[in-house]
């Protein structure tokens, strides 16, 4: 797990037993689509979300309940530089629909985190503006809140969805 | 097979590659294409497929090649922009509409590994084989039409890809991929004037029409939740769209995904 994925999911804490929190991990090295080689497609492709399907997988093979895959931001906004990476972040919030549909019947929640691209270290030059309009928020922005809401009780009628944080750029 | 006619000119002197041409949704982009001018090459896995299509296209009065190419393999890909190039001179267009291995599945077997991988190898993998193929010659065109109709890239996603899946949960991920390639490349290319998009089509596809044949109450339950009744045409209703997004009609639309499906996803 690269540093930035394992600062994301400490920063999150301590989750009840019947929760899991997976956290999409992709490299924040920009690659233009014209120079990615295949080496680069299995790195930066299909091993992270290879990982994600089979981190649901274990969660669900171990019984738990309450799933969420937080996933930058990028996949819903796309990033120059970063079509492989935003390809994994997309991938990974959807395969969440795709999750909670099929095992929703088996009582389990899974939900995705849209995580703005600076939690990523993206680099946001290459990448491009998010939106239009500015952040609206100044201060720096933590999934915690939202993934520990997700993994309550009080969240159990919510799923397949996705909770953008991202200070208020993507609206 | 039916017989398209030749009847406009909106892409004359356009070349363009069809991958997963030799049926369905990719058979009936390839024909619209052509019907508009275009020198459309069928990239189909096998010549038995492609080869009927190229001959109808061009019995109709289009100009069509088949080039037998496997678009899981980066090479095959590269050879087809190769060859494209080499017969033409040129390339304009790429579809990227081949897709194998989307069968039902639980999320949690293990034997959904090998459709995963062919899921991933023909659907992702194969967008990006295209890209970094077609790039050069998107690139070359934009050059030659500034402002107008330059390279086209059109990627063939899914309203799975937007809302997932219960019965082919891995379908939808490898479909969602698409998406987010698009906006990428959007971004990426738009300095360059080559526009990418995606259309989410719901069409009369051979893999539909195998799924009406396993559940026959599924083509009234498709046509009764879609506001327009029907399912949609490969040719009149998809290829149309892709004529859109191919034409210098749609200059500056690029990173959308248009859902094709009647309206039955209205969630964008």
């Amino acid at each position: 797990m690269t540093s930035r994925a394992a600062n994301i999911k400490a920063q999150i804490g301590d989750l009840p037993s019947h929760a899991r929190v997976v956290v999409v991990d992709v490299s924040d090295v920009p690659v233009m689509a014209a120079e990615l080689t295949d080496d680069k497609i299995q790195v930066l492709w299909e091993e992270p979300i290879q990982r994600v399907i089979t981190e649901l997988q274990n969660a669900h093979a171990a019984g738990c309940t309450r799933m969420v895959v937080v996933t930058p931001l990028i996949g819903m906004s796309g990033a120059a530089g970063y079509s492989a990476q935003s390809a994994v972040a997309e991938a990974a919030r959807v395969v969440v629909k795709s999750a909670a549909r099929q095992w929703g019947k088996e009582g389990i929640v899974v939900n995705a985190v849209a995580l703005e691209s600076r939690a990523y270290g993206f680099d946001e030059l290459v990448a491009g503006p998010v939106s239009i309009a500015p952040r609206a928020m100044t201060r720096d922005v933590s999934a915690k809140g939202i993934v520990q809401w997700l993994c309550s009780d009080a969240a159990g009628d919510v799923t397949g969805q996705t909770f953008i944080v991202d200070g208020g750029s993507w609206m | 097979m039916d017989v398209t006619t030749h009847t406009g000119t909106r892409l004359q002197n356009r070349v363009a590659i069809v991958t997963g041409a030799g049926q369905g949704v990719g058979e009936g982009i390839a024909r619209r294409l052509a019907e508009e001018g275009a020198t459309v090459i069928l990239a189909a896995r096998r010549a038995e497929t492609g080869e009927p299509v190229a001959e109808a296209i061009r019995a109709a009065g289009g100009i069509a090649e088949c080039i037998v190419t496997d678009v899981a393999k980066g090479e095959s890909v590269q050879h087809c922009v190769d060859e494209t190039v080499r017969r033409h001179g040129r390339l304009d267009i790429v579809v990227h509409n081949a897709f194998s291995g989307a069968v039902p599945h639980l999320l949690h077997e293990a034997s959904m590994e090998k459709n995963w991988k062919l899921m991933s190898k023909t659907g992702v993998w194969a967008c990006f084989f295209c890209a970094r193929s077609a790039y050069p010659h998107l690139q070359e065109s934009s050059r030659r039409s500034p402002g107008e109709g330059g390279g086209r890239l059109i990627l063939i996603t899914s309203p799975s890809g937007v809302e997932g899946s219960a019965n082919i949960a891995l379908y939808s991920p490898a479909k969602a991929a698409e998406r987010a390639i698009a906006k990428s490349l959007a971004r990426e290319w738009g300095p360059q004037g080559i526009t990418v998009n995606c259309i989410a089509p719901v069409a009369g596809s051979p893999a539909l029409a195998i799924a009406f044949e396993r559940n026959p109450d599924l083509k009234d339950a498709i046509e009764a939740r879609t506001p327009l009744g029907r399912v949609g045409d490969i040719t009149k209703d998809i290829g149309s769209v892709a004529l859109f997004l191919a034409s210098d009609d749609s200059s500056y639309v690029t990173g959308q995904t248009i859902v094709c499906d009647g309206g039955s996803f209205l969630g964008l």
